[in-house]
């Protein structure tokens, strides 16, 4: 088993923090949140996206709290809270949900792939060849990992600019009035937003990767802080482009606000948005089927790159495995619900193990 | 395995064959243009060997021969004392001997059987003179480009630097051409680790021969299987001289016109040296121009292929009429019709590249013009895509360094692939790929993509925008020079009547 410090020359630098923990909230999420967190919370859907988001600002407060104590990763935490075997099966579990957050995304880009461009898209050779590109910016080491975050977020970025075009038929009464929810329907608004920020949790294993980790935390609220006010502003655009009957049967609420962006030379924006999303969505699996990778070679003597492989393939398998948009579905809302319960009840949890772990040790 | 390389070494290096003196020069004597005479005087007399092809001919009879016959030499010792020039050398060491020989030294020997001899140097040191650059010129600026002999190009440098900081460590690769080659570089300036690890490079080669620069360029480049371009080559002194003064390291090799320079980034690749002879806002205006260039030349065909074949909702009425009026007549598919067009381009440029010049003007011509229109009114293509091709052939020239622009235009192939099987997503995901491969590319050891990625905004002030001179008063960061500061700015504004 390998331990887990990392050579420095290995490491980046802190402030591509900003970058890895925004593009790997920014995904498939952000194409259809809107339908699932209005569902609840109507035309209060933007607060609970707004205060989902800035209570994980306190997760991630709390996720450097542990690390900065643990100095190491999610695996030497399990490792040194919970014993050898009960934190080998936690780690087991985390690796799990990084492998299923990577299928979700895959699956759900080439779902809107196959609906929105290419209906006969063929998911096995579409599926391999971007996997293949994963392996290979995974092959380049950490580094890469870190620049392809850095590239998927600066070179889409101007697809921000396109929430401009419903600015101009929207309709900003049906905002109004506001607080017209009760709190549990906006709770629920903020659950079902949360699919959308997750995550971030794979900061429990690219810390021991970045220089001065701990300078790295104002970059990474910087970064969710980014993904918070972009969201927030996609759905009042939403809300206020669409009416409450029309949005609980859109989808992909995001996509369909292209449709009506118009240029000289450009009618059906969408294609050139879906078709820019695959450099959105590379950063997101590279970074969950790293972590995933590192966490078995952590755990056992396995290189990471003979681990990488696997993954890969189980990735494409699954994602293969589900066909129709229910199940699609159902993908989504698991993977949410996993990544829920793990940003709200376990890393608090964490936390006051460690916290309790560490009084005892002291006194004992 | 090992033995045989041995054995292979061993058959190359016949001094070791060779027992003694003699020996070696009865073998010299196979070739026609090796001379010797004896020189007998009334109580002594000395033998003299040459190649009458390395040797200069007229300073051997002018400035050395009478020295050596005013008087009657007695010993060896005598020689290096009586012939006023600087280099002569007694030796009994045959490795040393046949080296010299063959580097155009003459051997004086006082008889027959002597085991020892006289090497003195009078090598004929023929050389194209300095000529204008023709890849890398430049309206204004210096007109000077590098030639064949290393010695007039490190004088070249030596004559803009003349500091004693700038070091040129010399070393010999190829076990047959033996060829000379020379790393520049500025001692105190440019990085240790940097300066070390080209010598190293260079000392790990192991091949027969070098002819170029190029070659040389190749086998110390950090990774051989990618298409790009790793080390800048360049025919300018001045560039030279510039980048030494930044800290880069320079590489010059025997009988190639060519230095190498690194460590370099992508962006150094669509700088030309020109953009330092203007003003900074011309300047950075053209690199601007370069780069749309450059991603028009790669990506404009390819999303013609892509928008034609799958996805004609994307243009708007207006346009598409324009579209489809001009392809009514096509019976190829647009990739089809793509690839036609983008071959024949490649087809003329090399042809153009293997033609003399006055030729290769006709051939420019022919084909562009007649072909063009030709394919157009055959039906073949459309002319929207003609006017396309030839734009992004066009633009593809803008990149300063020759060896990006082949790269560039390579690069569209794969793109066009991708464009045809899936469209703009397939355009997506093939520049993804470029973008991986960029990430994971260095040039001795430092980030290939600096300063975009790692992202240091000191270092893009003279990247996409060239900012003034008197902001570039720092040496770029990921150079990691041992001095990092160039200059203090000194800032003094003119004030009128406003400012009072």
């Amino acid at each position: 088993m390998a331990g887990p410090e990392v050579k420095d020359q290995y490491k980046v630098s802190p402030f591509l923090v900003f970058y890895l923990v925004h593009s790997v909230q920014v995904g498939v999420g952000v194409m259809g949140f809107q339908r699932i967190s209005a569902k609840a919370a109507g035309n209060d859907a933007w607060i609970s996206v707004l205060a989902a988001g800035l209570s994980l600002n306190v997760i991630i407060f709390l996720i450097y709290k542990i690390m900065m104590k643990e100095k190491g990763d999610l695996i030497s935490l399990h490792q040194n809270l919970f014993g050898k075997w009960l934190g080998g099966c936690l780690s087991l579990i985390a690796i799990g949900y990084f492998i299923a957050m990577a299928i979700t995304v895959l699956r759900t880009y080439i779902e809107v792939v196959q609906v929105w461009m290419f209906p006969d898209l063929n998911k096995w050779i579409f599926g391999t060849v971007l996997l293949f590109l994963v392996y290979y910016c995974l092959s380049g080491g950490f580094r890469v990992v870190a620049g392809i975050a850095f590239f998927g977020v600066v070179l889409p970025f101007y697809l921000v600019l396109t929430m401009v075009f419903p600015l101009f038929y929207g309709q900003f009464r049906d905002l109004l009035p506001f607080f017209n929810h009760s709190f549990m329907e906006m709770y629920e608004g903020a659950k079902g937003a949360s699919l959308s920020y997750l995550g971030f949790t794979t900061l429990f294993m690219y810390l021991p990767f970045i220089k001065d980790a701990e300078k790295s935390h104002r970059w990474a609220q910087g970064g969710h802080l980014l993904t918070v006010l972009i969201y927030t502003l996609v759905m009042i655009t939403t809300i206020a482009f669409f009416s409450t009957e029309q949005l609980d049967k859109t989808i992909w609420a995001t996509l369909t606000t292209w449709k009506i962006a118009e240029m000289p030379f450009v009618q059906r924006f969408e294609y050139i948005g879906i078709a820019s999303w695959a450099l959105v969505i590379l950063p997101n699996i590279c970074i969950t089927v790293w972590a995933a990778g590192r966490g078995i070679r952590r755990l056992s003597r396995i290189s990471q790159q003979n681990a990488t492989i696997p993954i890969l393939i189980v990735v494409l398998i699954s994602s293969g495995v589900f066909a129709r948009r229910e199940s699609i579905d159902l993908l989504n809302q698991y993977t949410s619900k996993l990544g829920f319960y793990f940003v709200y009840v376990y890393v608090p949890f964490l936390f006051v193990v460690q916290y309790i772990k560490s009084k005892v040790g002291r006194s004992g | 395995m090992v033995k045989k390389m041995f054995r292979w070494l061993k058959k190359n290096h016949s001094p070791d064959k060779l027992k003694n003196l003699p020996e070696l020069i009865r073998n010299l004597q196979d070739s026609g243009d090796f001379l010797h005479h004896e020189s007998k005087q009334q109580d002594s007399s000395f033998f003299i060997y040459y190649f009458k092809t390395l040797v200069h001919e007229t300073e051997l009879n002018d400035h050395i021969l009478p020295y050596l016959v005013e008087k009657p030499i007695k010993t060896l010792e005598e020689i290096p004392e009586r012939v006023p020039i600087p280099g002569v050398i007694i030796s009994n060491d045959l490795k040393e001997i046949c080296e010299k020989v063959m580097r155009g030294f003459v051997i004086i020997r006082l008889n027959a059987n002597a085991k020892e001899c006289a090497l003195i140097p009078s090598q004929v040191k023929k050389a194209r003179a300095v000529t204008q650059p023709e890849v890398e010129f430049t309206v204004v600026g210096s007109k000077e480009a590098f030639v064949e002999s290393l010695d007039t190009n490190i004088h070249l440098v030596r004559k803009r630097l003349p500091v004693h900081e700038l070091k040129a460590y010399e070393l010999t690769i190829g076990k047959l051409t033996n060829t000379k080659v020379v790393v520049l570089y500025l001692d105190g300036i440019a990085n240790e680790e940097n300066v070390n690890t080209v010598k190293q490079r260079l000392e790990d080669i192991k091949v027969d021969q070098i002819v170029d620069s190029s070659v040389l360029m190749q086998l110390i480049t950090d990774d051989r299987n990618s298409p790009f371009p790793q080390l800048i080559d360049t025919e300018r002194p001045d560039r030279v001289t510039s980048v030494l003064c930044e800290g880069k390291v320079v590489v010059l090799s025997d009988g190639s016109p060519q230095a190498l320079i690194g460590p370099t980034t992508l962006v150094e690749f669509f700088s030309a040296f020109e953009d330092y002879f203007v003003n900074w806002i011309v300047a950075s205006s053209a690199r601007l121009i370069r780069i749309f260039a450059i991603l028009f030349s790669i990506l404009v065909t390819p999303v013609y292929v892509a928008t034609l074949t799958y996805h004609y909702e994307l243009i708007p009425k207006d346009l598409l009429g324009t579209l489809v009026s001009s392809r009514q007549r096509i019976p190829l598919p647009p990739i089809l019709e793509a690839i036609f067009l983008e071959l024949s381009i490649e087809l003329l440029r090399e042809a153009g590249a293997r033609l003399p010049t006055k030729v290769g003007q006709t051939i420019g011509i022919v084909g562009g013009i007649v072909i063009g229109t030709a394919s157009v009114e055959a039906g073949l293509t459309s002319n929207v895509l003609l006017i396309i091709v030839a734009l992004s052939a066009l633009a593809s020239f803008t990149t300063p360094v020759y060896r990006m622009s082949n790269t560039i235009r390579l690069t569209r192939f794969p793109f066009l692939l991708f464009a045809h099987l899936w469209g703009l997503l397939g355009v997506t995901v093939c520049f993804s790929f470029l973008i991986a491969h960029l990430l994971k590319l260095k040039s001795l050891g430092r980030p290939f993509l600096e300063p975009l990625y790692p992202l240091r905004v000191q270092d893009l002030k003279d990247a996409i925008i060239r900012f003034p001179l008197k902001f570039q008063n720092k040496r770029p960061i990921h150079l990691q020079s041992e001095d990092t500061v160039r200059f203090t700015p000194v800032t003094k504004k003119e004030k009128n009547d406003f400012h009072e």
